[in-house]
This record gives structure tokens, sequence and C-alpha cells, in this order.
């Protein structure tokens, strides 16, 4: 037993030990405890034995081994809490007004708090239910692009295979590629994205099997399912063993045999899968899918490592690669250098890698710090409000702190009295605020953007949230009220000297505050739903009404349907092209000797010009579609004037080796979205073997039924091959949708900050007018009128009134505007109109509010009023 | 069984401070308990289990020696009382009781 070098536990324990043990027990503990450490000294490392001691003795905090300590015992606090408690309840019973303004404020403040909290917990918990997300990498790699290196997702092709046979530390590879076919189950006909994988992806990725069995991927036969696909074929039956038809294009197609259905998947994730077939398919799927090409690439190649650690050497033995990759490409495809992005971070840095297999949420991220910064704004308002009205009542409370004082409560148990007084109002709003979050705001916001945040209460964090929450927002609202309430000198309260009226400034500023916020709320949701409407109504440069478009599976498809679709007569064009306006378009490199020129190309007929209505401007379009006008080209507005052609027709320009003319200009149109700004762009003649659209106009009205015509039509002629088109309207459908509930998600912050407000602004009114009922039933008995009365109570508010619009209408104005121009490359033209309507509004809002009061001391009888002692 | 208030894990201790008559200390009853049971306990919750025990009447205790490696603190040595001997071996009668009645109870009882 003799150790020659003693060590001892750590002295903090020891002592904290020794605090709360009872005294008869502590001995025989103590002892153990060390008895105990020597012990684990011996066995682990002398840090880890500290660890374990230290934890062993916060295990040993237990009511039966603690002695009762003695503050506790000379005090009877629970009383004292119990007379706070009642004290609380009774003032929130007594002001049932105030009290609603406080707990509804706070409620819904805490509402959207819990809020962004469920939306934060959804953004972070993307793909991190895999097992093995800290042993499983996505192989990336630098390269140079344009100067900057850049990380790329993708990898060569023949690397995958090479890592696993080499190198030891590398457990398993997984490839991943995608492709778009045709699935064909009896008559479920669909366009679908298969995932072709190495068998190993479902032993490196969590996707539970509901049917069937992992290992089956190993057969080149088999296809897995996930649960949604397996509803949309099958239903609810198990369709374990059926098969399926797969179409990789119009020559090849393969039998799958049906071997797993995958359980539903977790609600946030972005690597997933609609079918999984074994990466060997690639040499069935398509003729020249090379594996051995190290200038082509495949879409993502995972990894795992057998140790975390052992990342490092696998990083250092990726040169050898390097090279191999060097021997074949050109220079500027070369790769600098390869990175490992673990599955963990992944989506958290996927907005810095290209094309890479996880979907990018930079958006989700942004929008949390939005979301924080509007949680703490609105509980800033709610706190504003609590404050204005606890400092406003406080001349009530005097005579109860000036009793608790005399009777030898220091100024801080007052203080404390008023933060616990605060914490039970809080706690009231807390409960009000969950559950407005999960009735209200939780599934609105759901089910505006249709998706599933999977909100629980039995999250052990949202708890911990909570509290802080609660915590925060007691000693926030109720910090300055109690210093001011506590203040009060005793002799002064008992005496009946101390006369605090409605004058403190820091109510005014805080109110000023308030309203110079809703302002500015008020502006920038005026102004965004101006630009939603302007945006709905702006116009394309072209017609998209009664304008529709299909995809087409090759040239004989078009010519077929073309037919056909003449005959209707309610048909006034129809047009074949290779790409569509919105849906497709080519990237051309133009030459002009000394520079080059880069535009948006877009192959299509003699037809389309009049199909879509876009607007000539200058010389013809298409005449001849077989012959003379294969070298010319139609351009728009702003290609020639980014080339600077005054005279654009006529001009020539080569693209590769063969030289075109300009014979006529259109006006500009909307390629893309509005928030993407228009580029050059240019017509050519599409050769008749590559199209793949048909786009047809209708007459007026008619819209409808030409469109069932088209997809009758389309059903008749190709039963084996899905439908794949739609109005032309619709294909930005989506974007507006975006937009509609951008403004949705606006106006509701903004009612919101706007009901914080003016709930604050009626507390402190009624407040002030029950405060003044003598001098007002003095000046009724002398004949005060409506005007005087109403000059009388509003002349102070409206001055803070006029700042607050003074300061908020400009910063609102401001910030709409950067907002806007930063986020949208059209937008509406700016001017004061929108600023003006939310000023309007917010005058009638404080009218209401006022005359909610200047009623009531109108309707009064002043007998009454001064009647009162 | 009610009435005497031994939960299972109490009963263990007990049994174990039984057991290992004079070493029956603290750590000594953890250490053997943990090696029986082939899991790690804390020592607080032997030691509430002790002091509940005493509480009880199960336990009587007294101080012993005092060892370099406690830093010099004494042990306590922990004995059962006559009355925790007569529930120990009740509670086994209830149990032979029951294991003796199984097979006519449960005819097809796969695996135990």
């Amino acid at each position: 037993m003799n150790n020659p070098n003693p060590v001892h536990p750590p002295k903090w324990p020891v002592r904290f030990l020794r605090f709360f043990v009872k005294k008869e027990y502590l001995e025989e503990i103590e002892g153990d405890m060390e008895e105990l450490f020597q012990d684990h000294v011996e066995q682990f490392s002398f840090r880890k034995a500290r660890r374990m001691y230290t934890w062993e003795i916060l295990k040993l905090f237990r009511p039966i081994l603690m002695r009762n300590l003695a503050f506790m015992s000379n005090l009877t606090y629970q009383g004292m809490f119990k007379n706070y408690f009642k004290v609380s309840l009774r003032g929130l019973l007594k002001n049932p007004t105030n009290s609603f303004i406080n707990i509804f404020g706070l409620a819904a403040a805490i509402g959207i708090c819990v809020f962004a909290y469920a939306f934060a917990r959804w953004t972070y918990s993307t793909d991190q239910f895999h097992e093995l997300k800290n042993e499983v990498f996505l192989v990336t790699f630098f390269a140079d692009r344009e100067g900057t290196p850049q990380q790329y997702g993708t990898t060569p092709r023949p690397l995958g295979e090479m890592l696993k046979n080499d190198l030891a530390h590398v457990k398993k590879v997984c490839r991943v590629e995608d492709g778009n076919v045709v699935v064909k189950y009896e008559d479920n006909v669909f366009h679908e994205r298969v995932r072709y994988t190495d068998p190993e992806f479902l032993e490196m990725f969590t996707f539970p099997l509901k049917w069937g069995t992992t290992a089956s991927l190993k057969d080149v036969n088999s296809i897995i399912l996930s649960e949604p696909l397996s509803i949309k074929y099958f239903g609810d039956q198990n369709p374990v063993g059926l098969t399926m038809l797969v179409k990789f294009d119009d020559k090849r197609s393969k039998a799958f045999k049906i071997t797993g259905v995958a359980k539903e998947f977790p609600e946030a994730l972005t690597i997933r899968f609609d079918f999984l077939i074994n990466f060997d398919n690639l040499r069935t799927s398509g003729p020249d899918y090379d594996f051995h090409d190290w200038t082509a690439f495949v879409n993502a190649t995972f990894i795992q490592i057998d140790d975390t650690a052992n990342i490092r050497t696998v990083a250092g033995a990726m040169a050898k690669y390097k090279k191999l990759q060097h021997a074949a490409v050109k220079e500027e495809w070369a790769i600098s250098s390869f990175a490992f992005e673990p599955l963990a971070t992944l989506h958290q840095r996927s907005e810095d890698i290209h094309d890479d297999i996880s979907r990018s949420s930079q958006t989700n991220y942004a929008t949390i710090n939005w979301l924080i910064g509007i949680s703490l704004l609105l509980l800033a308002l709610a706190s504003f409000n609590y404050i204005n009205i606890a400092t406003a009542t406080a001349a009530k409370r005097l005579k109860e702190i000036g009793v608790r004082k005399s009777i030898g409560a220091t100024r801080g148990i007052v203080i404390f009295q008023f933060l616990s007084e605060n914490v039970v109002i809080t706690f009231f709003a807390l409960i009000v605020g969950v559950i407005l979050a999960m009735t209200i705001f939780i599934p609105g916001f759901e089910g505006l953007w249709d998706f599933n945040m999977d909100f629980r209460l039995s999250d052990p964090k949202l708890w911990i949230y909570l509290v802080v929450v609660l915590l925060f927002t007691s000693v926030a609202s109720g910090l300055y009220p109690s210093i001011y309430i506590s203040k009060f000198q005793v002799v002064g309260i008992l005496k009946g000297t101390v006369r605090f009226g409605q004058k403190n400034p820091i109510t005014k500023i805080l109110l000023c505050v308030q309203l110079t916020l809703s302002c500015i709320f008020m502006v920038l949701t005026v102004m965004f739903t101006q630009n939603t409407n302007y945006l709905a109504k702006r116009s394309w440069g072209y017609n998209p009404h009664d304008a529709m478009y299909t995809l087409l599976p090759d040239r004989a498809s078009f010519d077929k349907l073309a037919a056909l679709m003449e005959q209707d007569p309610d048909v006034l064009k129809v047009s074949g092209s290779v790409q569509h306006v919105g849906k497709k378009n080519l990237v051309t490199v133009l030459d002009f000797g000394d520079r080059e020129y880069e535009v948006d190309e877009l192959a299509v007929d003699a037809n389309y010009f009049e199909t879509m209505q876009l607007q000539l401007l200058q010389g013809r379009t298409f005449e001849d579609h077989e012959g003379s006008d294969r070298q010319s080209v139609v351009i728009n507005e702003l290609m020639a004037k980014n080339i600077g052609w005054t005279q654009p027709v006529g001009q020539v320009f080569r693209i590769d080796s063969s030289q075109f003319e300009v014979i006529g200009v259109v006006k500009d149109f909307h390629n893309h979205s509005f928030v993407t700004p228009m580029r050059s762009t240019m017509f050519r003649v599409a050769n008749k073997d590559n199209y793949r659209y048909l786009s047809l106009r209708a007459k007026e009205g008619t819209e409808l039924e030409t469109y069932k015509q088209l997809q009758a039509s389309w059903a008749r002629l190709f039963p084996e091959t899905p439908f794949d088109g739609g109005y032309q309207e619709d294909i930005w459908g989506g974007y507006f949708e975006t937009i509609k509930i951008y403004s949705l998600v606006w106006r509701t912050f903004s009612c919101m900050a706007i009901i914080l407000a003016g709930l604050g602004l009626y507390g402190l009114l009624t407040l002030n007018v029950a405060g003044r009922t003598k001098e007002f039933s003095i000046r009724k008995v002398l004949g005060a009128g409506l005007k005087n009365l109403a000059a009388n109570i509003s002349n102070q508010y409206m001055v803070l009134f006029g700042i607050s619009l003074a300061i908020g209408a400009p910063l609102g104005y401001i910030g709409a505007k950067l907002m806007l121009s930063s986020s949208y490359a059209y937008h509406m033209p700016f001017g004061i109109s929108g600023v003006v309507i939310a000023i309007i509004i917010l005058i009638v809002l404080f009218l209401l509010t006022l005359s909610t009061q200047i009623t009531k001391v109108m309707k009064f009888n002043p007998v009454e009023g001064l009647k009162v002692e | 069984m009610k009435k005497t208030k031994l939960g299972e894990f109490e009963e263990l201790v007990l049994l174990t401070v039984a057991a290992l008559q004079e070493d029956a200390y603290g750590v000594e009853i953890k250490r053997e308990l943990e090696q029986r049971l082939k899991e790690k306990l804390s020592v607080g919750s032997i030691q509430s289990a002790l002091k509940r025990m005493e509480g009880k009447g199960f336990l009587t205790s007294a101080f012993g020696e005092a060892t370099q490696k406690r830093g010099g603190k004494r042990k306590r040595i922990y004995s059962a009382t006559a009355y925790a001997h007569r529930v120990l071996s009740e509670m086994k009668d209830i149990r032979v009781g029951l294991w003796s009645s199984i097979p006519t109870l449960a005819h097809d009882l796969k695996t135990i």
C-alpha cells in the first residue's frame, strides 16, 4: 500500500463532496472514493481516474446522502416562494387586459422562437441519420477553373475501383451514377431516375429495407425501390419478386426483379434514391460507358475508412492517381488535388462543392439567421410591452414594496421577487407559445412548402432551449422594471411623498422603438407585396398564354404528333425545336476573329416565332427550314446591344468554322425566371432530325381542351412512353408560388410586429387614461368637448408616432430597395407609393387604438370619476 | 413481500453484505457486485441502497480499520441484521415456490 509518489484525487470534487454529504457519512464515503481512485489509477491513466472520480462524486449527489444545508434549514424559502407565486397570480387576474397583452405578446414571440428552433434543428439534422456518417467520405477534387481553385464532387471513373484495390484503409467503396429511364409495370409507365450504384451503398448509408434483402443488390438483375415509388406502382402490396421493365432508351431495355423496398426515409435528407440498380448495369444502359476512362467522371464516389483518423493516410496516397489523371487529360482539366468530405458535414459544405450528390440548402442556413433575427426582434417588441406596462403600473405596487422593505426585504430581494414573478408570467406565455408554434406556425409553414420538419416535443434539446428562452425572456423583460421599482425608499413610500407620473423617458423611447420597427416591417411588407404583384404581371417578352409544349423521344414522333394536332381546328400553329424557351438552351461561343463571345442558343423551326409570339423588331424570321436559312440567325435586342451593333441585320460572325449572318432581331424575352438577368440569345434553324420539343399555340380560350387533346393524341400514338409536357405558363409556376410564399411569410411577421406594437400602445394608453380619470372628469365638468379631450389624450403619443414614422419609413424604404435589388434581377420600379400605403395603414391603426380610449373618456360620467378617492 | 419493502437492487446489496461478512464495506461490496453482475455500478447507487436499508433496519454498521490507501479514513463495515436474514430467506422461499410451479403452469415454454 505504500506508494512512493502519492497521487491525489482532484480537489474541487472533494470539496464539493465535503460540502453536501451528511457529516456522519463523510469519512466513510470519502475513504471509499479515495480507495476507488487509487484502484483506478493503477488500472487506467491518471487523467481517466480523475475524470471517473469527478463523475462518481456527481453521482453521489442524492437526497439520501445530502445533509440539510445550513441556509436551507434556517429560512423557509418555500413560504416566500409561495407568497410570490400567489402575488403574481393575483396581479395577473386583477388586470386581465394587461395580463393578456403581456402573455399573448410574449407567447407569440416565443412561438416564433420555437418555430425557429424547429427549422434550425431540421436543417442541421439533414443527412445526420447515417450511422457511419463519420467514416464515410465523398471523394472530391480541386481544379483550377478560370483562375480560381474550385471543388468538385464528381470523381474520375476508374478511381473508385482503384482505391478499393490499392488502399488497405479503404474498407468499402461505392460509386453512384444517375440516369433517366422509363419504368414500366403493367399499365403504369413513368419517366423515372434510377441510381446505378455498387452493392455497398446500402451498407455505407443507413437505409433499412422494409421488405427484401440488402445483399440482393449484388445481383445485376435486381432493383430496389424507395417506399413512395413502391406505393406509386404497387400500392400497399409487397412487390418483392415482381418484375419491372426499365427502358434505358429506345433500343435498350431490361427486366429487373424487385428484391427490396426501403423503409420510409427520414424527413431531413438530401442523398436519397427512387430506384437502385447495380452499377454494372451501366454496361447495358449505354453502349459506350467506359469504366476505365480517366477523362470521364462518375457522379459520386464514396469511400468508407476503417478508422476516421486514417483519412490522412488515404489523402497522402492520392498523388499517384493525380499523375494518372494528368497523363490522360488536357492541361486545363488537370486535377490539382483530391479531398475527402465526411458525410457528417457534406450537407453543410455542399454549397461550395460543384455537382455534388448532396443538394445544397444554403438558403435554409440563411433563413435560420433571418429567423433568429426576427425571433429576437419580436421578443424585444414583446418585452418592451412588458417593461412599459410594468413601469406604468409600478405606482399600484408601491405600498406592497414599502411593507416588504420595512419588514426586512433588501433591494436585492425585491428585485428577485419581481424577476420570479416574471418567470411565472413568461412560463404561462411559454406554454401558450409552444401551443401556438405546434398548432399554427409549424404546420402553417410546413403546409406552405409541403414538407415535414419532424418536430417532436420529446426532443431533449428542445427542453433545454425552452428553459433558456424562459430565463432569458424573464430577465430581459423583467430586469429594468424590477430595478426601477425596487429603488424607492421605504420612508418616502409609506409617507406618501413618492410621486411619479407617466413621464418616464425610458417608456417613451421603448414605445418609439416599437412603432419604428413596426413601421419598417410594414413598409417592407407592402413593397414586397407590390413587387410580387408586379412580377406576376411582368411581360415575358413573348406570350406564354394559350401555348403548350411537349418533350419528344425522336423525330418520327414529331411528324406523327404534329400531323395529328394540325387537324385540330383549335390549334393555330405547331412548331418543332431542339431547345425550348424556358426549358432548355445551348450555350454557344461566337468567334469574331479578335474576340470570343458567349450566347444562349435555341435551334427552332420557321413556325416557332409565331407559335411563341416572339416579337420581331427588325429584318425577318426564318422562311425555309431546309435550305437557304441554314447559315442565318435571329438574335435578341440584348445581343445586338452587348456586341455593339447599331445595324445588326446583315452582320456576320463565325461559330467554329462556318459563317453565320444575322437576318432578324426579336424583342428581349425571359428565357429564365426573373431572378436571373436576361442573356444574349440567338435562334438558329433546327435540323429536323434533332427535334426534341413540339410546341403549339391554341386559339384563345381553348387552352384546356387543346391540352387535353394533346395528351390524348400522345396516349394514342405512344402508349409505351409517358407524356412529358405542360402549359408554357406553368414552366415558372413553382417560382411564382415561391414568391407568393415569401410575401405571405413577410406579411405574417409584419402583422405580428404591428399587433405587438399596437397592443403595447393600447396598454399604455389605457393606463394613462385610467390614471388621469380625475383630471378628465374635471375637464368634462368644466365643459371640455371631444376636441379638447382627444388632444389631451393623444398629444404625447402623436409626437412619438410622428418621430417613429419619420425614422421608420425611410429605413424601411432603403431596406426594401436593398433586399429587392439583391434578390431579383428584374423588380418593380421603386416609388414611394409603397411607403405611403404603409403609412396610411399605420395611421389608421393608430387612430383606431386612440379612438377606443377617447370614446371611453367621452362616455363616462364625470360624477363617477370625481367620486373615486 | 410488500411490507418488507426490499427492492431488487437492495436485495442484491443485502445478500452481498451477508456474504462478505467482515469485509462488507462500500468499495468491497461494489467490487463484488460488479464482478457478479458484470456491469459497472456507481458508488452513489451502492451508498444510497446501504443508507436506505440501514434506515429500514436491515443493516447495522460500525467503523472499521483505516488504511493509507483510503487516505487515513476509516471503513464502515456493514452487517445484516437477524430481521434481514429472515426477510431474505422468506423471499428465497417465495421464489423457490414460484420456480417449482413453472413447468405445471407453462407447457410449451421454449427458452428459459
